[in-house]
């Protein structure tokens, strides 16, 4: 392996990245550095942690310092905009005394944490036929229903949250495939929105001490069938575009060189550490991980690693007779009296704190702890999921362990059996009328109760004079 | 049993209930609910008890609820494996009436356990009816025995709790009203879900020392009222923060309780603590609060 394309590394506004060693030109795997002023140096491949409206789900600020070893996040301003544009959303009005990044000290991220902006969650909500992209704006999922996003309110929101790097607005239609027509409008569109922030950030970086890097979202389509827009990336804007933000892997298939000197952000949500290492195979350096989160809210502890056992037993080359699970459902009743780690050797709070025994008991009694320590777990293994990937690259043994990998652990995630945390509002589409209970009620009367049921409300757990929530207790018991 | 009663059945054996797991039902009588106490270890544990809402009607339910709940305690006390190092508290029950609260005390002190919790209140009924229930309690039971009064929790009631000679309490209300957006502060509770904190940037209470309110420069989160407006019922992270708030109000108020006492000078942290809550407005100040202390010999209208 030959070490990275160094020549490119002068086209670069400043040396944010650095390729630290990758095979040539062609897309392979490659390890990378991203130093930001002020942040923990990261080293790629690596991944960023998801957040729901500011917070790493489960996670609070003082456990995420403490107790987690993430190094960066992903943060959707769609979080943040649902009273817009009839009231200005509150964190745009929100200006920190130390002049430092509003969204940074709204969601009280410790300082040392890569803060990344971009304008939807990952995964996104797909929104509905009746609410597509506009020539100015897109689609947006908030906590009160789907609104619109315009490109200006995206490139001001971004100038004042100060986020280290800011995913550019793309056409993105979400959940849907892209006809031949509906390409050439989402390039000419995402051209001209790139065009204009690029602008506003230049006449901005005379007033501005730190300008967040901007990255270049690409099409979910290949390059050849966005070649306007490449090529408008390779020309006028490359001075400009820190960074790539993939939405499909096919635009990595044909990635022109020109554009191989920048780092690459992955939102192509990969759904088990199989489709990550197929990312990382053809040379992503960042991404986002959105299935840990939903192994959490399943109740289910990631339980591979990247170096996996080497003999396994019953295991031949083609047939993985006894494939290992990924993840361990904490659901299952036979963890009920079962007091080791959730994965043995774990150095993890959880595990070096706690048993199966308790996080089964957790999740049953619906302790919201349960996640908190699931949670944990998860990014911790994947942590060191992506550590022991960077090793392998380095001591050129990527390929080898990652076929070992796909052979010794199930290809898909465990199934499901038990239920996550309530379900939030901008968490799923409803589909319109009809629709069932999003979320179970936890207990049931005893059937000879029943009829006597209407006659008293049900007692509350305290005295009850003038207090605000007796009757949201009975309403919404969580 | 007191809280899911309307799910559960009683009776001499008992209780029956739906298992909230997996809706099998179940049964707990005093000699089982001791053995799984017992399994779990704590250092304090509970009689099993037979309550009544006290604001049942039932006279007659009531009265038998306060003789099966001694009948109960002297099954607990018998099932009690580990009496060394597990102190079982019995529970006085009788609801509002005060001879049926005497006669549970009498015979409750004579079994001796080594402490005494006082049950069934909390439970909706009036402020003035609770204190006299606590009062009369606290003036039969023994000087050296802890005195836990069950499910208290707003700040005002453990005060004048305090004042009439309880020691200890509990409520899941910190938390559980946290869960709803509602915050507690020295000035009463917030309900920060109102759209009029989405644009308040200050801590949920200035000054507090909660990991939560503390700003970043003193190691603290420096999280806002607008972000807790922000999480609040939508993640639960926002549930979290603000119990950690809540919790941590409810500890220093119960510390600057104990300090006042120590220092003998209980009445005044307890007329400098109303002030605040009602802006300094006696008019405002609950008369059940103010008969209760009263009673006590603490004058809350009086001046410092």
């Amino acid at each position: 392996m030959a070490v990275g394309n160094s020549s490119a590394l002068g086209e670069l506004p400043d040396e944010m990245f650095q390729i630290i060693k990758a095979a040539g030109s062609a897309l392979t795997p490659r390890l990378g550095r991203i130093a930001i002023l002020g942040r923990k140096v990261m080293e790629t491949p690596h991944f960023l942690a998801g957040t729901s409206r500011g917070a790493v789900p489960h996670i609070t600020q003082d456990t995420f310092a403490r107790d987690t070893s993430i190094g960066a996040v992903y943060v959707a301003l769609e979080d943040f905009i649902e009273r817009a544009p009839s009231h200005v959303p509150p964190i745009y009005q929100f200006h920190p005394s130390d002049r430092s990044s509003p969204l940074r000290r709204f969601v009280a991220l410790p300082d040392h944490t890569l803060l990344v902006l971009g304008a939807r969650r990952t995964p996104p909500v797909a929104a509905p036929v009746a609410n597509p992209n506009t020539h100015d704006a897109i689609a947006v999922c908030t906590a009160v229903g789907f609104k619109t996003l315009t490109a200006d309110d995206f490139a001001e929101a971004a100038r004042h949250l100060q986020a280290d790097i800011v995913v550019g607005m793309a056409d993105v239609p979400h959940g849907r495939s892209l006809g031949s027509k509906r390409i050439e409008k989402a390039t000419d569109r995402t051209i001209q929105w790139m065009t204009e922030q690029v602008g506003t950030r230049k006449e901005d970086a005379t007033k501005d001490a730190a300008q967040a890097k901007l990255f270049a979202p690409l099409l979910p389509v290949s390059c050849r069938n966005q070649q306007y827009y490449i090529d408008s990336l390779t020309d006028e804007l490359v001075h400009d575009v820190a960074g790539l933000a993939i939405y499909d892997l096919s635009s990595m298939e044909d990635l022109p060189e020109a554009l191989h000197h920048l780092p690459r952000l992955d939102l192509t949500e990969p759904k088990n550490p199989h489709e990550v290492l197929q990312r990382i195979a053809v040379g992503m350096d960042i991404l986002t991980v959105p299935f840990v989160t939903v192994a959490t809210d399943a109740g289910i502890a990631l339980a591979f690693t990247f170096t996996a056992p080497t003999a396994l037993p019953g295991t031949n080359d083609d047939h993985p007779i006894d494939a290992l699970p990924l993840g361990t459902d904490m659901w299952l009743p036979k963890h009920a009296v079962d007091l080791s780690a959730l994965v043995e050797g774990c150095q993890c709070y959880a595990c070096s704190n706690h048993h199966r025994a308790y996080l089964q008991h957790l999740l049953v009694a619906k302790e919201m702890l349960g996640w908190v320590l699931l949670q944990i777990h998860n990014h911790h293994m994947v942590d060191l999921f992506f550590r022991d990937i960077r090793e392998s690259i380095a001591g050129g043994r990527f390929d080898e362990i990652t076929k070992h990998f796909s052979r010794v652990y199930e290809s898909n995630m465990p199934e499901t059996t038990g239920q996550g945390p309530r379900v939030r509002g901008y968490q799923f589409r409803s589909e319109g009328r009809g629709e069932g209970k999003k979320n179970k009620a936890p207990f049931t009367r005893l059937d000879d109760t029943k009829d006597q049921a209407v006659e008293h409300a049900l007692p509350d757990t305290h005295a009850s004079v003038g207090k605000s929530d007796a009757r949201s207790h009975t309403e919404k018991p969580e | 049993m007191v809280s899911l009663l309307k799910l559960a059945q009683v009776t001499e054996e008992g209780v029956r209930f739906l298992s909230p797991h997996d809706g099998t039902p179940m049964l707990l009588t005093p000699e089982h609910s001791i053995s799984l106490q017992n399994s779990i270890g704590s250092d304090i544990i509970m009689q099993l008890d037979d309550v009544i809402a006290t604001t049942s009607p039932d006279h007659a339910r009531i009265k038998e609820a306060m003789h099966r709940s001694i009948r109960w305690l002297d099954r607990c006390i018998s099932a009690h494996q580990n009496p060394s190092s597990q102190n079982l508290f019995c529970i006085i029950q009788g609801g509002l009436d005060l001879e049926l609260r005497r006669e549970c005390c009498e015979e409750m002190v004579t079994r001796d356990t080594p402490g005494i919790a006082i049950g069934g209140l909390s439970g909706g009924e009036a402020k003035a009816e609770y204190c006299k229930v606590v009062d009369t309690c606290t003036g039969l039971l023994p000087d050296f025995k802890p005195r836990y009064v069950m499910g208290v929790g707003y700040p005002e009631d453990i005060i004048v709790s305090i004042a009439l000679g309880a020691d200890m309490f509990d409520c899941v209300w910190p938390t559980r009203t946290a869960r709803f957006g509602n915050a507690i502060t020295n000035g009463g509770t917030l309900n920060l879900k109102s759209a009029a904190y989405a644009y308040d940037f200050g801590p949920v209470e200035e000054d507090c020392r909660c990991v939560c309110c503390r700003p970043p420069a003193e190691g603290g989160l420096g999280i806002t009222r607008a972000y807790i407006h922000h999480t609040s019922a939508k993640e639960t992270v926002g549930a979290h923060l603000l119990s950690m708030h809540n919790v941590h109000y409810l500890l220093d108020l119960v510390r600057r309780a104990r300090e006042a006492i120590i220092e003998r000078r209980y009445p005044a942290f307890v007329r400098a603590y109303f002030a605040r809550l009602y802006g300094n407005e006696k008019g405002r100040y609950p008369p059940w609060a103010v008969d209760a202390l009263r009673g006590v010999g603490v004058d809350l209208l009086a001046e410092d």
